[in-house]
């Protein structure tokens, strides 16, 4: 039993974003002999700001989205009177309830502590067993041949997205010649739409040290590099910390735990390129040049980072690791499909009710992500389909939502498992627009060095926007379906090889759209400016005027009060869409 | 439109500093560039001169890594800096209405323009912050703002500006009492 109550509050950059430290100072006002804890993203962004409150008789409750308007309601709750408030989630003798179950219903393996400790604090990760792993590895004699043995065991596949086996990786950098070795840590997310690695560096920066530690004995590595994107500023502060925090406590540097084993890491804080999630082109960053691949081979596990054998291994890989070795490969192989093992972190997005960080086992359907574990849509549309992979993955359609998630089993879909981006599509989003929008992304990343991909990418983009703008044709569809192939085929690295996937998979399984588009000049989804008209429905207008001072070209007129007067110029029109959006009764339709 | 007034004066003897704490060989030009990014919220031509004068990093080099990533700028920028993220998430639930909103409470009418005439702030596309389940999302400074519509993307710069004691270049009405008074009629 505690002494005191415990106010735990969760300070991910979603959960600072959504206003935790807002809700941590009104709690605290209210409860000032309480004690303020800190912990990393839970995972349920769709709660944030979340709050765990844990009073004397060590009952832990849940609950989200406190702001001011509904902090009495939950005050009250915590003082056992009154009902459970809206916000109210589960409590730890009663995690299953609705809203809980986004929790129950995972499988926590990577995520083991992210959400339950502070991530700025060692001893806390120490007392959750981290560096366990490495402590048993050095002081048992473990040989770095073992170490890899049992990541074979495991049957672990890179995380990041390319599904290599993680042991065979680490063998071909062990057998290579040479007394400098690098190990670097991929953080450099850069799919739109994904924030797994985010999460896992902000919220538990030792588990992935450790297994930075773990890899660098496998491999025989005595230095190492964080590559961490600029845009996750929190990510670099609190890994920054944890090696600050290692190095302190003799878990970094020379003679760890006092063996003889080596060590040491540097941050290198990404400037914002994609193609640097690419082994190659990542290491030509490091060495301080234009972020392009180059030719494999020789592999990074040959001759890498300064010409020295290297293995880049994704910051979710990495997390598994520590896992690993305390349970023993096999107990990690006993989760999964026959060919994908242990389990699977995605970042869940866009048009579901309960979006966030969820991790479940290989072999679980996607289905099963978005429905039971998302809530399936989040404004009661019906779902189109799903994209998985970010730029470089595709559209799976609804209809295939009972795929398995297994790297053989998306792969034969047409998208790819990817880094673990899953952005839900519901009937108001434009397939073609999604296309549009990701060749636009990689053509603005692709390095230029493959003609296929620098020019291919551009040819692509434009008859994309041709048919977002009704000008397209059907001999355009013939065009994209002849380049797609051409660009994955003539390009050297994953960028170009993976980026007309969303296309490809658009057309394969939604034609329709772009049919509609091309022949009856008509989007669907009501999202291409050139196809959709933006009326006033004078039933619905209460004339208060709102979107008359909000159009940015002033088409809308009409007399105050005085619905039947409201219409839209559509000569002048641009179909921004900021009068649908600001409009409190719903009067503006869109077709 | 030019924003001479907001072009940075170099410190040779601060960029000199720079140097000798992260290095002169050539994998020092990233680190370098954003140490001086940090610092002059931009990378001023005589800064990247000090740079090649001092180390082993030719020009070409230089320039070239400082237009390869999309966190370099070569432009001055105004004196408070909007990130619209435009990731997946985000593209799908508005950005584009973001940036409508933003561009017409700053003013800026010109495609190619991202800062304000005033100097104040300056609108930057990027790629994805990472809060994909708040989309769309904007983030000033160090504050992130969460589930922005297009109005709300004004009303949350209107707030930023009386803040931080900033002038925007236009301001639009009120909104607050039309929302409710229209929201109660319906």
């Amino acid at each position: 039993m505690g002494d005191r109550m415990i106010i735990t509050i969760g300070e991910g950059t979603c959960g600072i974003a959504a206003g935790s430290k807002e809700a941590a100072d009104l709690l605290s006002k209210r409860f000032p002999e309480a004690e303020l804890r800190s912990v990393g993203c839970v995972g349920m962004c769709h709660q944030e700001p979340m709050v765990w409150i844990t009073n004397t008789d060590d009952v832990t409750t849940l609950y989200g989205q406190v702001n001011k308007k509904n902090l009495p309601k939950i005050v009250r709750h915590i003082k056992g009177e009154g009902d459970a408030p809206p916000n109210f989630i589960s409590t730890s003798q009663q995690p299953d309830t609705d809203k809980g179950r986004y929790l129950t219903g995972q499988t926590r393996i990577a995520l083991r502590n992210v959400g339950t400790i502070n991530p700025t604090s060692l001893e806390q990760a120490l007392a959750r067993g981290t560096y366990g792993a490495i402590k048993k590895i050095l002081t048992s004699g473990m040989t770095p041949e073992a170490v890899i043995e049992e990541v074979k065991i495991s049957q672990l596949r890179g995380r990041g997205g390319g599904g290599f086996p993680t042991a065979t990786k680490w063998g071909f950098a062990r057998s290579a010649p040479g007394e400098v070795k690098y190990l670097i840590c991929n953080g450099d997310e850069g799919d739109p739409g994904a924030f797994m690695d985010r999460s896992l560096l902000e919220g538990d920066p030792h588990a992935v040290l450790e297994g930075m530690l773990i890899a660098a004995y496998g491999i025989g590595a005595s230095r190492g590099y964080a590559y961490i994107r600029a845009e996750y500023p929190l990510a670099v502060q609190y890994f920054g910390k944890a090696i600050q925090d290692a190095r302190a406590a003799g878990l970094l540097g020379k003679n760890i735990l006092g063996t003889s084993f080596a060590f040491d890491i540097k941050i290198k804080e990404g400037a914002g390129a994609f193609v640097c999630g690419e082994e190659t082109a990542l290491m030509a960053s490091i060495e301080g040049h234009r972020g392009m691949p180059r030719i494999r081979p020789p592999f990074p596990a040959i001759s890498g980072l300064f010409g020295k054998p290297t293995i880049i291994n994704n910051v979710e890989t990495l997390a598994n690791l520590p896992w690993i070795l305390n349970h023993g490969g096999a107990a990690y192989a006993a989760i999964g499909t026959e060919k994908s093992k242990g389990t699977k972190v995605f970042a869940l997005a866009g048009a579901v009710a309960r979006g966030g960080l969820v991790e479940v086992p290989m072999g679980s359907t996607i289905r099963h992500v978005i429905e039971e574990i998302g809530g399936g849509s989040a404004k009661g549309r019906p779902l189109k389909g799903v994209q998985l992979g970010g730029p470089s993955g595709g559209c799976v359609p609804e209809a295939m939502f009972d795929t398995l998630i297994d790297y053989d089993a998306i792969n034969a879909t047409g998208a790819i498992m990817g880094s673990g981006g899953m952005v839900v599509m519901d009937s108001k989003t434009c397939m073609v627009d999604i296309s549009r929008y990701f060749l636009e992304f990689t053509q603005l990343e692709s390095c230029g060095k493959c003609t296929f991909c620098r020019i291919g990418t551009l040819r692509m983009k434009e008859i994309l926007t041709r048919i977002c703008e009704g000008k397209g044709t059907m001999a355009d569809i013939e065009t994209l379906e002849e380049l797609g192939p051409q660009i994955k085929n003539a390009s050297l690295c994953g960028l170009g090889q993976t980026a007309p996937n969303p296309v490809l998979t658009t057309l394969k399984y939604f034609r329709d759209e772009y049919i509609a588009h091309v022949v009856d000049k008509k989007c669907p989804g009501g999202v291409c400016k050139a196809l959709i008209q933006h009326t006033i429905v004078q039933d619905k207008c209460t004339g208060c005027s709102i979107c008359a001072r909000y159009c940015p070209v002033n088409c809308i007129s009409g007399e105050l009060k005085k619905p039947e007067t409201w219409v839209i110029d559509s000569k002048v029109c641009i179909n921004c869409g900021m009068c649908a959006e600001v409009c409190n009764p719903e009067a503006v339709f869109v077709a | 439109m030019s924003h001479s007034s907001l072009e940075a004066v170099v410190d040779p003897q601060l960029v000199k500093k720079w140097i000798s704490e992260i290095g002169s060989d050539s994998s020092a030009a990233v680190p370098l560039l954003q140490a001086i990014q940090s610092h002059y919220r931009y990378l001023p031509r005589k800064a990247m001169d000090v740079v090649v004068q001092n180390t082993a990093i030719t020009a070409s080099q230089l320039f070239g890594v400082a237009t390869f990533y999309a966190q370099f700028r070569l432009r001055p920028v105004g004196r408070q800096l909007i990130k619209v993220c435009h990731g997946t998430a985000c593209h799908v639930s508005g950005a584009d209405r973001l940036n409508t909103a933003l561009r017409q409470i700053l003013d800026i009418t010109d495609a190619a323009e991202d800062t304000a005439a005033n100097g104040s702030y300056t609108l930057e596309n990027v790629a994805c912050i990472g809060c994909c389940s708040l989309a769309p999302v904007m983030v000033i400074g160090s504050a992130t703002f969460p589930n922005l519509k297009g109005a709300d993307a004004q009303r949350s710069l209107k707030k930023h500006a009386k803040d931080s004691g900033e002038m925007l270049p236009k301001q639009i009405q009120d909104d607050d009492e039309a929302t409710v008074s229209g929201g109660k009629e319906a």
